[in-house]
């Protein structure tokens, strides 16, 4: 595991940190997490990896609801094998998830908002509100079943947060929006993280640029890299090029080296590529990004130059 | 507090759902058919053609009719049976044939076929309205014992569930009321029953019918639902504890189902009020509630409870299947004592009658205990069903997770 130097912004807040260590995590004979030690404060988190690399687990094991094999998990102080103390301090908005169809947007929030032991002033204060928030307020007399997807997971967003927890938890929030959508997703998700624990899940790495400063990325079950953002970034630096290539040397170009984007021009294409020194002379050294570390990042795991 | 909130808001959703109202029209239906032209029967008058029957006691009776029956049979050569609760006919062989005549000579000395067909000649051509069967009177000296081991042996020839078990011999034996008779069950009725009991045991008797199986779909559908609205993890990661989530929808259906039983049980209410006023005779007008509840409750609560825990566990609609069967049996094992007083531990106890208060009476012991029994099954089930649900939420038995994934690998080999 590749571990930056963590910086301590946004965990000064006491007690508002989920401490994760050697979090080993079965299913059967296959093991989902391996030994996964991870320290996060307050602010946006992303869990960045591949579908299948064992995001969605980790998540579900801290909104208990799955129990964990071995190692030890506290939230803000409190062990998540108290699932009732979890419960009422953390929201987590899944992967997949809906509303009964035939509730109004309101009588939604109302009704998970009694499950959170809200009292009935409670509600009535807090739900207005958080649709406002998320731009809901307007529509707060639909019906579940007339949302578009977009809403239903700003809705998502608002059940989340209704009891307001310390520690949200989204699980791949943003596939299946719009890019409109996405931007404003991720943006309301940051508005949230100024007060709590926000941990974000994505397969995106473009989700994460955007709005997380502290990262880990999983792959297959393992944590390959901890840290900011920045940090993975500077890894890259240096190992990312640029060329104009004719398409006839493409495929010999993707044989050798990972290409993170290509765009084409005409008979030409404009390709960015990764390569530990300068491979031909065309080619010049260009500013790495978060998308260029991810494949850095990835491609040792896969047992290339 | 949390608990009443969730507890409104589950019958909120009750009543917007369409399996609910489903579940009143049939319970309407059924009972508008059955109950709807019900009329409480006056006082006897002395010289009315007919008192109505009732089903006798007396063993010389019961060993009268029950011959007649088989002798009638015998000489037909088919006999009907109902072994689980459908019409049978049995055509036994010849040996079986001759059995039952060496039985039919024995019991009541004839088998000659010529003999038997006078016999019924004689007593279905004496004109007016023929209400009970042939009688043959028994050979001197027979003994009920012996009387009832043969017919048992009867029985046993034709498969089981003939009028000859040692159950059903007192189903034969249905004679005609007199006017004594007749003045002595109204007597009863307005003395001992307050004129309500007698209907509302009726009432029971066939709303019972339809309370042990519609409540296991307003449970199946209420369960299944946070599943098709992807709601259930939703729900799981809340603060609620699962005896609040399971215990407030429960207590939702069994109140929501209760609630249109207590307003059927209105109309024949107001009828016993009308013709209590125009008789002047007092009645119980909390007979019909006190009935719902101490003999219709822990049935809705047992189907709902069935429902409930099989859909909690297995994320399927299996509670109906479940239910579905058990109900069958239920109903169609009870057929034999429909007349009432013969409760034993059935789950559909019958009394199909407005009279038989002494069989209501005699028996309140066992009955009371059945409904009992029931009502604690409910409890244990509901019971294990917060349990189940405690350990789902935090993902520890994902029954529903297994058999789906047991499917996929089977489908991709």
């Amino acid at each position: 595991m590749i571990r930056a130097s963590k910086t301590e912004k946004g965990c000064g807040y006491m007690n508002t940190e989920i401490k994760i260590r050697h979090l080993n995590q079965f299913y059967g004979q296959k093991q989902a997490l391996k030994d996964v030690d991870l320290t996060i404060g307050r602010g946006m988190f992303g869990l960045l990896g591949r579908n299948g690399a064992g995001k969605t687990t980790l998540m579900k094991v801290l909104a208990t609801l799955l129990p964990k094999s071995e190692g030890k998990i506290s939230i803000c102080g409190v062990p998540v094998e108290s699932a009732a103390r979890i419960r009422s301090m953390t929201g987590y908005l899944p992967q997949e998830f809906s509303m009964y169809p035939n509730m109004t947007v309101y009588e939604a929030m109302d009704y998970l908002g009694v499950l959170s032991g809200l009292s009935r002033e409670e509600r009535k204060s807090r739900i207005p509100g958080l649709l406002r928030k998320v731009n809901l307020l307007d529509d707060r007399k639909k019906k579940v079943k007339a949302l578009s997807g977009g809403m239903k997971r700003r809705l998502g967003i608002a059940q989340a947060i209704l009891h307001n927890p310390k520690v949200l938890i989204v699980d791949e929030p943003t596939a299946g929006l719009d890019p409109e959508e996405r931007v404003r997703f991720r943006n309301l998700l940051c508005e949230i993280a100024e007060e709590r624990i926000v941990i974000l899940s994505t397969h995106i790495v473009g989700d994460i640029e955007a709005t997380c400063e502290q990262i880990a990325v999983l792959n297959e079950g393992e944590i390959l890299y901890h840290g900011s953002v920045a940090e993975l970034t500077a890894m890259a630096q240096g190992k990312v090029y640029s060329a104009e290539i004719s398409r006839k040397e493409l495929s010999e170009l993707k044989k050798k080296y990972i290409v993170t984007s290509m765009l084409t021009l005409g008979n030409n294409v404009m390709v960015r590529f990764l390569a530990d020194r300068t491979p031909f002379e065309s080619a010049h050294s260009v500013e790495a990004g978060v998308e260029d570390a991810y494949m850095y990042l990835m491609r040792g795991e896969r047992g290339e130059e | 507090m949390m608990f009443w909130t969730l507890f409104a808001k589950e019958c909120r959703q009750t009543v917007r759902s369409l399996i609910y109202w489903l579940t009143v029209i049939i319970l309407s239906l059924f009972f508008f058919s059955q109950l709807g032209d019900i009329e409480i029967t006056g006082k006897p008058v002395k010289g009315q053609e007919d008192y109505g029957v009732k089903y006798s006691d007396d063993e010389q009776i019961i060993m009268e009719n029950t011959l007649g029956r088989l002798a009638e049979e015998y000489c037909r050569e088919t006999y009907s049976t109902y072994p689980i609760g459908f019409h049978k006919s049995v055509k036994p062989d010849k040996d079986e044939n001759r059995r039952i005549g060496d039985i039919l000579e024995e019991t009541a000395g004839i088998r000659d076929r010529k003999v038997i067909e006078d016999l019924m000649a004689e007593h279905y051509n004496k004109g007016g309205v023929i209400m009970t069967g042939m009688a043959v009177r028994p050979v001197k000296g027979l003994s009920y014992e012996h009387f009832q081991k043969l017919m048992q042996e009867v029985d046993d020839i034709l498969g089981g569930g003939s009028s000859y078990a040692k159950d059903m011999l007192k189903s034969n034996a249905m004679v005609a009321m007199t006017y004594e008779d007749a003045m002595e069950e109204y007597d009863t009725l307005i003395e001992k029953d307050w004129l309500t009991g007698g209907y509302a045991r009726l009432f029971c008797d066939y709303m019972g019918i339809m309370l042990a199986i519609l409540p296991v779909f307003l449970a199946v559908t209420r369960g299944l639902r946070d599943r098709r609205a992807k709601m259930q993890e939703l729900i799981a990661v809340r603060k609620a504890s699962a005896a609040a989530i399971i215990v407030s929808r429960y207590l939702a259906m069994v109140v929501m189902i209760m609630v249109p039983v207590l307003v059927l049980s209105c109309f024949p209410l107001a009828e016993s009020i009308r013709y209590a006023s125009e008789a002047g005779i007092s009645m119980d007008y909390l007979a019909f509630a006190k009935y719902s509840f101490g003999w219709l409750l822990p049935s809705v609560m047992t189907a709902a409870a069935v429902g409930l825990v099989l859909t909690v566990l297995t994320d399927t609609a299996l509670g109906v299947l479940v239910q579905g069967i058990w109900w069958f049996i239920s109903i169609f094992s009870s057929m034999s004592g429909m007349g009432g007083g013969m409760y034993g531990w059935n789950f559909v106890p019958r009394h199909n009658t407005v009279g038989n208060y002494s069989g209501f009476h005699n028996n309140f012991a066992q009955l009371a205990a059945n409904r009992t029994l029931y009502a604690v099954i409910s409890v244990a089930l509901v019971a294990a069903t917060i349990w189940i649900y405690a350990k789902k939420r935090r993902g520890k038995m994902d029954i529903h997770g297994k058999i789906s994934a047991n499917r996929k690998s089977k489908y991709k080999a």
